[in-house]
């Protein structure tokens, strides 16, 4: 057993090596800005998922990868803060945010948590549409990324958002974690035996918001433009789409699933503006085809059994 | 005095609108426990093909009223038969399946969403006026048509709440909402239920997109901003609850309305959502949830 987990590692670490090297020829153009793309949309499609450990659906998440947006922009652009302070204020900012949202939110549940969540994202957006400040309507423009970074930019995200997936999977991985699924499982049976649900539900939110904080900050820069629009609730549902195509069971689904989505888009997109359509259909058609994604089918064609599914009960 | 009863006026005939379509909303969360995100789209399907029937159908021969009627009912009808196919195909399998069935709804609204924009294209439409005219109410001013179409959407709900309390069918749907094991043992048939409650629900949303054809700017996703409201006002009432939902609609109104007159219609947005929360940390069931 131990001895499987390290060669797993071997691979895993020589994978990463392997992607994080090929960013480096990813250059500026098109390729490159492909790159950043799946990255944050996979690192996104992962935090996400983080939140479905405690069983709920975090439609807020867009929220706040917004506010990192904003909050990283504003550092840059207005503020002529470093890049690294840029990326540790977002963070930062919407974990804050995430706390006192979290706290109040996370007290309800299931469809609950799902709606108010939404409606979340939906007033942050208005929020931002008039503050003039931060450009209202029209957006933020010129977020560039440090020039010593600018060739660099795609290598620089991949790191990141690699570092990030390691840290999300050791935290899934500890006791920590265990005590998510648990109250994703049964929350009355964790209260039972003194552990204190609310806030542990408080600081998964805040988890995952951080690194939705770092994603903002990344996308921000990657885009060099921003508006409101960008931050709707569409960027949580496509990366929900991510997670169904991908399977929720593994942490390889979002990684699957953000990647195969992301670059099926680009070719969906040379016919036409059919995102809406495209989004849609893939998670229509993997909730009722493939349950458990990408990562099912792949458990099943190694004849491995299939895992429970990460599916609330209430 | 002037000011109240305009206001008023107004919290009236949106909250008629937002009752319709919250008691779809709510109908179909109790009896299977779907939050059905693609609610909206029922509503904009109606809009929709009204947009396109009536100016086909309006000629010097046929007058306004009778291509409003006759439109109106041919898109209610094919927005049921929607309803009946998408309950078939999909939310049958997903009822009582909290988050799977809202993935599939999202991914649904989503999708359908793409559809309209791709044959209805993304020109907002303004179809003519039914009545002429205005009338003063209170010290309120409203045009004769809004009044008569906020009378009919009053009347509809309240027929559908009549129906809900004091008939049969009625009666199955409010005892399969609170224990659905428990109706069975009475011999509360559920499948037939849950299918007559989407489909009340799906006639609700189509009917309030038949009433507000004549006074709304129809576009591919005027859906989401009425599913919006109808979700906080479903949310403040407490999922499941009928009363519930009639209550947070006509809140969500009065704050719409107020709001809007004194600051700006953004503002009032975001005022309902603190209300919410605020809602919520009293009552994180909403105020007429229970369990």
């Amino acid at each position: 057993m131990g001895n499987a987990r390290g060669s797993t590692t071997l691979y895993v670490a020589l994978l990463s090596l392997l992607v994080l090297g090929g960013s480096l020829f990813a250059g500026t153009g098109f390729a490159a800005s492909l790159v950043i793309w799946v990255a944050i949309n996979i690192l996104l499609a992962a935090s996400f998922r983080f939140v479905q450990l405690i069983g709920e659906l975090n439609f807020a998440i867009a929220g706040f990868v917004g506010v990192g947006a904003y909050v990283a922009g504003v550092c840059t652009t207005k503020l002529g803060l470093p890049f690294v302070v840029a990326l540790v204020s977002a963070a930062l900012a919407a974990t804050l945010l995430s706390l006192i949202v979290g706290y109040i939110t996370l007290r309800t549940k299931g469809p609950y948590f799902m709606l108010i969540s939404f409606a979340f994202t939906e007033v942050l957006r208005m929020v931002y549409t008039q503050i003039d400040y931060i450009g209202s309507n029209s957006g933020m423009l010129g977020v560039f990324p440090p020039v010593l970074l600018t060739d660099y930019y795609p290598t620089f995200v991949v790191a990141v958002v690699l570092l990030s997936l390691i840290v999300l999977y050791k935290i899934e991985q500890s006791d920590f974690g265990k005590v998510l699924v648990a109250i994703r499982n049964n929350d009355a049976i964790v209260q039972t035996v003194g552990i204190n649900v609310h806030l542990t539900k408080v600081s998964c939110l805040a988890i995952s918001s951080f690194i939705a904080g770092i994603c903002g900050a990344l996308l921000a820069h990657a885009n060099n433009v921003i508006s409101p629009d960008d931050f709707s609730f569409l960027l949580a549902v496509y990366t929900l789409a991510y997670i169904k195509v991908g399977g929720e069971s593994h942490i390889a689904g979002p990684i699957l699933g953000a990647s195969v989505l992301t670059l099926l888009a680009q070719v969906a997109m040379g016919f036409g503006p059919f995102e809406h359509i495209f989004y849609g259909a893939a998670i229509v058609i993997a909730v009722l085809l493939m349950p458990d994604g990408l990562v099912g089918i792949i458990r099943k064609f190694l004849g491995l059994p299939p895992k429970p599914q990460a599916a609330a009960k209430h | 005095m002037e000011i109240f009863g305009q206001l008023f006026i107004n919290s009236l005939q949106i909250s008629a609108a937002y009752i319709l379509f919250s008691l779809g909303l709510t109908l179909i969360f109790g009896v299977m426990k779907v939050v059905n995100f693609a609610h909206g789209e029922f509503f904009g399907l109606v809009l929709l093909l009204i947009a396109i029937l009536v100016p086909w159908l309006n000629s010097p021969s046929v007058p306004l009223v009778v291509a409003y009627g006759a439109s109106g009912a041919v898109s209610i009808l094919a927005t049921m038969a929607c309803g009946w196919f998408l309950y078939h195909f999909a939310f049958k399998k997903f009822q009582r399946d909290m988050v799977g069935s809202f993935v599939l709804s999202v991914g649904l609204s989503l999708l359908i969403q793409g559809l309209f924009l791709e044959f209805f294209g993304g020109v907002p439409i303004k179809l003519p006026d039914l009545i002429e005219g205005n009338l003063r109410i209170l010290g309120g001013a409203i045009t004769t048509q809004r009044l008569v179409l906020t009378l009919i959407a009053l009347l509809v709900a309240v027929t559908m709440c009549w129906l809900i309390a004091a008939t049969k069918l009625g009666k199955s749907l409010r005892a399969v909402s609170e224990d659905h094991e428990a109706a069975m043992l009475q011999g509360i048939p559920y499948r037939k239920t849950a299918l007559y409650g989407f489909l009340i629900a799906t006639f609700l949303a189509a009917i309030a997109g038949a009433l507000l054809a004549p006074v709304t700017v129809i576009s591919a996703n005027v859906g989401s901003d009425f599913l919006i409201k109808g979700f906080i006002a479903i949310v403040i009432g407490g999922l499941g609850s009928i009363p519930g939902s009639i209550i947070g609609s006509i809140l969500i109104a009065v704050i719409e309305s107020v709001g809007g007159y004194y600051f700006d219609p953004s503002l009032a947005t975001l005022a309902m959502f603190v209300i919410t929360m605020l809602v919520l940390l009293v009552r994180p069931k909403g105020i007429m949830g229970n369990g």
